[in-house]
């Protein structure tokens, strides 16, 4: 699935993928990939500016942490995050009931009098 | 591309290089660029263990890595509306907060030496020269136009980014509005003290004055150089 195909829904999808709890940059990735079943592939570096976007919006955190002598930017959902991510979820419940059944091939149509 | 910094140990040639050809494209101030590139750096090493775990010799793990990554033109492009949200933030909290400062000293000044300003509303100013008058209103102009844009520039850069459509350019113009204003603001602020100095230079204190001044002078010209970098990272967003 390609980034345009996302566009609209990558900052939901972030949110979600932090919804177990914190990860940072190249986890993020990886759990995009295996939680989608590797549908969605996005380029790794055009995640990173959509985490930030989402922390001077105040829906994640982030902070560094040295593990294992490497310095990691590790993200997590703030209040407001978990906020954002429980109206996404249900705007999208709404959205895609609607787009399916609108999508299911029409019944035959009745005769009109 | 030749290197700018030297490679930081763990990550190869090929991982710099990568590196490099995104920060050559990133616009604004090397500190904000410093820590988009350590954790790109991060992310690559990471990456790059990924694959070495999965069983790739480590040369084509990098390599694998930074195709994952994808192109560094557009990594960076993607990079550069954070950064001008960044620095017009910065600029506008910067003006908004050294704004009053830079005014208090003003007001310290008309009030400490004999100018006839009273310390009233303006429309008590009966006995002040039409043209001090006008000034006045001007600078409180330049002010007032300087504090909404900053404050505009503050509140589009902060939570509300949540709900506003995403639009790059508004944060950066707002804060270019906010120092060409300070600019203007200071600049009339000196004229002024000019003037005075040209009709009666008796009549003013000259610590406060003085203490005015360079504090104006000084704010002119970072506030001059703010606004134009703002403008500049305007003009590279697409």
């Amino acid at each position: 699935m390609r980034a345009e195909t996302l566009k609209g829904h990558l900052d939901g999808i972030l949110l979600a993928v932090l919804d177990p709890g914190p990860r940072h940059g190249y986890a993020i990735m990886e759990a995009l990939r295996t939680r989608s079943g590797g549908q969605v592939d996005l380029p790794t570096g055009t995640v990173y500016p959509a985490l930030h976007r989402l922390e001077r919006a105040g829906l994640v955190q982030a902070s560094w942490s040295a593990d294992g002598g490497r310095r990691r930017r590790v993200y997590q959902l703030t209040p407001a995050g978990r906020r954002a991510l429980d109206t996404e979820r249900s705007t999208w419940r709404d959205f895609s009931t609607a787009v399916t059944a609108l999508l299911q091939p029409a019944p035959s149509p009745v005769s009109s009098s | 591309m030749s290197r700018q910094r030297p490679p930081k140990p763990g990550a190869g040639p090929a991982v710099e290089g990568y590196l490099a050809e995104v920060t050559a494209r990133l616009p604004g101030p090397a500190r904000a660029r410093a820590g988009i590139v350590a954790e790109l750096r991060s992310g690559l090493l990471d990456a790059t263990d990924a694959h070495r775990s999965a069983g790739l010799p480590t040369a084509q793990a990098t390599l694998t890595a930074i195709r994952e990554f994808g192109d560094p033109v557009q990594v960076a492009v993607g990079f550069r509306a954070e950064i001008a949200a960044c620095l017009a933030r910065r600029v506008a909290v910067t003006l908004l907060v050294t704004g009053p400062l830079v005014g208090l000293l003003w007001i310290a000044t008309a009030a400490a030496s004999r100018l006839g300003i009273p310390l009233a509303p303006p429309w008590e100013w009966a006995g002040l020269s039409p043209g001090l008058r006008v000034s006045i209103y001007l600078v409180a102009g330049a002010a007032g136009i300087t504090a909404w844009a900053a404050l505009f520039g503050i509140a589009t850069t902060g939570r509300l980014t949540r709900w506003l459509p995403a639009r790059p350019r508004r944060a950066p113009t707002a804060a270019a509005v906010a120092g060409f204003g300070a600019v203007s603001a200071d600049g009339l602020g000196l004229a002024l003290l000019a003037a005075e100095l040209a009709v009666g230079p008796g009549r003013l204190s000259p610590v406060p004055a003085a203490a005015a001044a360079v504090a104006s002078v000084a704010r002119m010209v970072l506030a001059r150089r703010a606004a134009r970098q703002c403008l500049a990272i305007r003009a590279s967003l697409t």
